[in-house]
């Protein structure tokens, strides 16, 4: 067999010679091209496809959950500013508020007073005209007897039945006595 | 000096020696060539191979994939492994951009190579045939079955499907101008006077890179080639060395080798094309690393 080929490669050209050598054969050659594409076509339509999809639908649902995750920590960064944000706000409304129930509050207060105190002085008011018109009366009532007496008694001292003019006039001068 | 005409009958050589030294040595050599099944048809018994090999690979594929989860298990998880471990592979090496791109090339071409490898070192495959006495009473022995990796044509399909594939991804990344300049034009920031000087310079570089990228396919052809053929002739021959009823014992601790060669054949083969590819495709700006 090494003379047939040390024959071969000393007669044949190189290409000849590896042809012949080897079994390289151009429609085989072809064929095998041929075949080797089918071959790739099957593999990747039966073999890889199914696998490669797996992966890839995988990776997708990597890259998804972890764009989730990141909007879900967003949200909660998100959540937690809005949440103290509120709670900021509350309590400055409710400051406020207490504030104001308090300024509120000390001028209700103020105002109750001072109508507390305007009843009083109305109270003591009315209790002082009542008691002037009271003393009033009393005075009148007692003018009308200290008079009605004094006549009396004049009439008794003089025995004389004094006139209407005449009682009229010793009231008045004996008021005027009591009076000074 | 060797003139470069003379490489492929040297090439011829020395590969054809091994199974021409097995032959005399009183048994029976496997042939180079591969067997046609047909006169008319240009069908081969390394064919059958190649659609077993598919077929275990697709079967192998169907079960894994029967019962998708999200979660997976058992040998969708092992499947999911192989395929995911080499795109992550590619990846650092090509960059995602070309790794998905060329994906489904690079991953059906390693895991292809690798399902006949191995189916090469199935027993019965290469070993069981028939004898043959052909017109000038030479006795031969043909095998039923043969290592698809084994068939010359196989190897050079491959490669020159690949080479074909890297003019059209180099081309269509670069554009024509682009895949030209990658080629010959002066690398570096050359001015004035400095630059007249290094356009030769590179245009001559550039030739060279040319004669480098026509010599590859034909050095993938041969490597597989030579690696795989080489295993299966060592195996034969120590088979032959003892009586035959021991025959598996002097090749059992080489069909250990042979299991990791016709792993690291399948990535051999499969990274220096994903290299090949990353050159021509490099812009050097390194602008993609980045996102890694």
């Amino acid at each position: 067999m090494m003379t047939t080929i040390l024959a071969v490669a000393q007669q044949a050209s190189p290409l000849e010679t590896i042809q012949k050598t080897f079994g390289l054969n151009g429609p085989l050659f072809i064929a095998q091209v041929i075949n080797f594409f089918l071959v790739i076509f099957v593999l990747k339509k039966f073999a890889f496809g199914p696998i490669q999809a797996m992966l890839e639908q995988r990776r997708s649902r990597i890259a998804e959950g972890e764009a989730k995750l990141k909007r879900i920590e967003q949200q909660l960064a998100d959540s937690e500013t809005t949440t103290a944000a509120a709670i900021a706000k509350a309590n400055e409304d409710a400051a406020r508020l207490v504030n104001e129930a308090k300024v509120s509050a000390a001028a209700l207060s103020e105002q109750k007073a001072q109508e507390a105190i305007a009843s009083a002085q109305q109270i003591l008011a009315n209790a002082e005209t009542a008691a002037q018109a009271e003393r009033a009366a009393i005075k009148a009532e007692l003018k009308q007897e200290f008079g009605r007496l004094v006549a009396a008694t004049t009439s008794q001292v003089t025995g004389k039945i004094l006139s209407s003019d005449d009682q009229a006039r010793i009231n008045q001068e004996a008021l005027a006595t009591v009076e000074r | 000096m060797i003139r470069c005409s003379h490489l492929p009958t040297l090439f011829a050589l020395v590969l054809g020696a091994i199974p021409a030294y097995a032959a005399e040595g009183g048994h029976h050599a496997l042939p180079l060539d591969a067997p046609r099944l047909s006169d008319s048809l240009p069908i081969n018994n390394s064919m059958i191979m190649v659609w077993l090999a598919v077929a275990v690979l697709v079967l192998f594929a169907r079960i894994a994939t029967k019962k998708m989860t999200i979660v997976p298990q058992g040998l969708q998880n092992f499947a999911e492994w192989a395929v995911e471990s080499l795109y992550d592979f590619l990846s650092g090496l090509m960059g995602s951009h070309l790794a998905t791109r060329t994906f489904w090339f690079f991953g059906s071409i390693f895991f292809f190579i690798l399902t006949n490898n191995y189916m090469g070192l199935i027993p019965g495959v290469g070993t069981l045939g028939w004898n043959t006495i052909d017109s000038h009473g030479h006795s031969g022995f043909l095998p039923w079955m043969r290592g698809a990796n084994a068939d010359i044509n196989m190897t050079a399909a491959m490669a020159f499907s690949f080479a074909t594939l890297w003019f059209y991804w180099a081309i269509s990344e670069n554009g024509i101008k682009g895949f030209l300049a990658h080629i010959f034009a002066p690398k570096g920031s050359f001015k004035g006077v400095m630059l007249l000087v290094m356009i030769p310079v590179f245009f001559f570089v550039g030739a060279l890179e040319v004669i480098s990228i026509l010599i590859r396919p034909v050095a993938l052809t041969f490597r597989l080639l030579g690696n795989i053929y080489g295993g299966e002739q060592t195996l034969e021959s120590l088979m032959a060395l003892v009586p035959q009823k021991l025959a598996f014992l002097p090749a059992l601790p080489f069909y250990f080798m042979e299991l990791l060669v016709g792993f690291v054949q399948a990535l051999v083969f499969t990274l220096l094309c994903a290299i090949f590819l990353k050159l021509i495709c490099d812009h050097g700006d390194h602008a993609e690393d980045g996102h890694h």
